[in-house]
């Protein structure tokens, strides 16, 4: 009996004092890897994040779910409805919308004019932010008119279909980039 | 008590294996901390930007905080990092900034330049981007370009190789589509019908694309009734999900329903 009650003692010691050894293995592990921060220009927000304080167009614009944005070209696996975020009328709709109102107003401009925004589970666009590039894709500013323009052409695309993803219609960040070469658009991205 | 000490022992050893390893492997871990995360949030990023600070030599690492810009739009952050890519391993890396550079910023000419560049850091090697070698990359660029000489000189190079290297059948069938896309271009009808016949022959008669072009060169022939054949048809392969697309970004001459739509309408 008492041979027994020894056995058991030492197999309680043993289990416990692994226990307690992988628990702190476990510790120091999450430990170390939360502590993977760049020492300088720690990223607090993710790539896509647009800041409704600061994005154009963004007063009365809502968004379903701000904790879950998705991005445009998400989709999952095995989702019975796949659905990516697009124009209503499709990406033909699109450029011959933007290529019929777009007027080159004598414009020397190259470069690429970003229009990054989010589209809600609604399939409305809002929160703007505009991005301009050189066609090195070095920052540069564009002439304030063609901006302008081409600003008012992308808001004017209200109705989107919005990004279905687990079974539900999403938020979600998209963009439009127009490639430009001495005023005239060439190229209309995604 | 003597077991409790070799459960101590083997439990120190971990420990201080866990604590001794390489560069390499610490890198490691800190990166597959990293994909564990949806790429472009703050820890993906952070762990990325860490394993850095620790080797800024990584080209690998400079290239994945690159592609979040990439995909969502910031051209000139995509740049900062991507290039920093290129400076620390340029042979794996600057093929795959002409293949960014040609679906991603459709700057055909950059990305030519940077698949001809390749053909110069290993010259006895043709690398492959994404799975296809830079002279398949090349014949879209060239056709994007409207260089259809060039374009069909470099689908050849990358069909014949194919060809000789593993088959027919194993030649990716959009190098038919793009090279019957530019004979249909540059008007030599026949070649480009030999080339949509042969996608067809490959892929069980399944191509929305290959059939909205062959319904186009009947059309210009003459012969409504075979292209409204093929259109219909098309649509069928469309609706099936039998079309040219890539995630992302808009595939070059990429067709949509009201292409299809359009073209059967001009039929009746």
């Amino acid at each position: 009996m008492a041979k027994i009650n020894l056995k058991k003692i030492i197999l309680g010691t043993v289990l416990g004092f692994a226990i307690i050894m992988f628990g702190l293995y476990g510790y120091a592990y999450y430990k170390m890897n939360s502590s993977y921060m760049p020492s300088e220009n720690q990223f607090t927000k993710r790539v896509a994040y647009i800041d409704l304080k600061t994005a154009l167009l963004s007063d009365g614009f809502e968004i379903c779910d701000s904790a879950y944005i998705v991005d445009y070209y998400n989709y999952a696996q095995g989702d019975r409805v796949h659905r990516v975020t697009s124009y209503i009328h499709g990406k033909n709709g699109l450029r011959k919308a933007v290529l019929s109102q777009y007027q080159n107003r004598n414009y020397s401009d190259s470069g690429y004019l970003n229009f990054r925004f989010i589209v809600n589970c609604k399939g409305e666009a809002g929160a703007y932010v505009i991005h301009e590039n050189d066609l090195d894709l070095m920052p540069k500013s564009f002439d304030p008119d063609l901006v302008q323009q081409l600003f008012e052409i992308t808001t004017s695309f209200k109705q989107w279909h919005p990004n279905h993803l687990r079974g539900a219609d999403r938020d979600s960040y998209m963009y439009i980039s127009y490639r430009i070469e001495h005023g005239e658009i060439t190229e209309i991205l995604p | 008590m003597e077991r409790l000490l070799k459960y101590c022992l083997n439990i120190l050893l971990i420990l201080s294996i866990y604590n001794c390893e390489s560069k390499e492997e610490e890198l490691k871990r800190i990166t597959d901390y990293g994909f564990s995360f949806y790429q472009g949030s703050p820890p993906h990023m952070n762990a990325f930007a860490y394993a850095l600070e620790l080797d800024a030599t990584n080209a690998s690492n400079w290239r994945e905080l690159s592609v979040t810009y990439l995909k969502r739009g910031i051209p000139h952050e995509w740049k900062k990092y991507y290039d920093k890519a290129i400076i620390h391993d340029p042979v794996t890396w600057q093929p795959w900034r002409g293949y960014l550079y040609l679906w991603f910023y459709r700057d055909y000419k950059k990305a030519i330049a940077d698949f001809n560049a390749s053909d110069t850091l290993t010259p006895n090697f043709i690398d492959a981007p994404q799975g296809h070698s830079v002279d398949y990359w090349r014949g879209i660029a060239y056709l994007g370009l409207k260089d259809y000489e060039n374009s069909i000189k470099y689908w050849d190079k990358h069909i014949n190789r194919e060809t000789e290297e593993s088959g027919e059948d194993w030649v990716e069938i959009n190098a038919f589509l793009y090279r019957g896309i530019a004979y249909y271009e540059s008007e030599n009808h026949d070649k480009a019908l030999e080339n949509f016949d042969t996608l067809l022959r490959l892929f069980r008669n399944i191509s929305a694309d290959a059939k909205y072009y062959k319904a186009l060169i009947l059309k210009a022939k003459g012969d409504l009734k075979g292209a409204k054949t093929y259109v219909l048809s098309a649509i069928e392969d469309y609706n099936m999900g039998y079309y040219n697309n890539r995630p992302y970004v808009e595939a070059l001459r990429q067709i949509y329903p009201e292409d299809l739509e359009n073209l059967l309408d001009s039929l009746n």
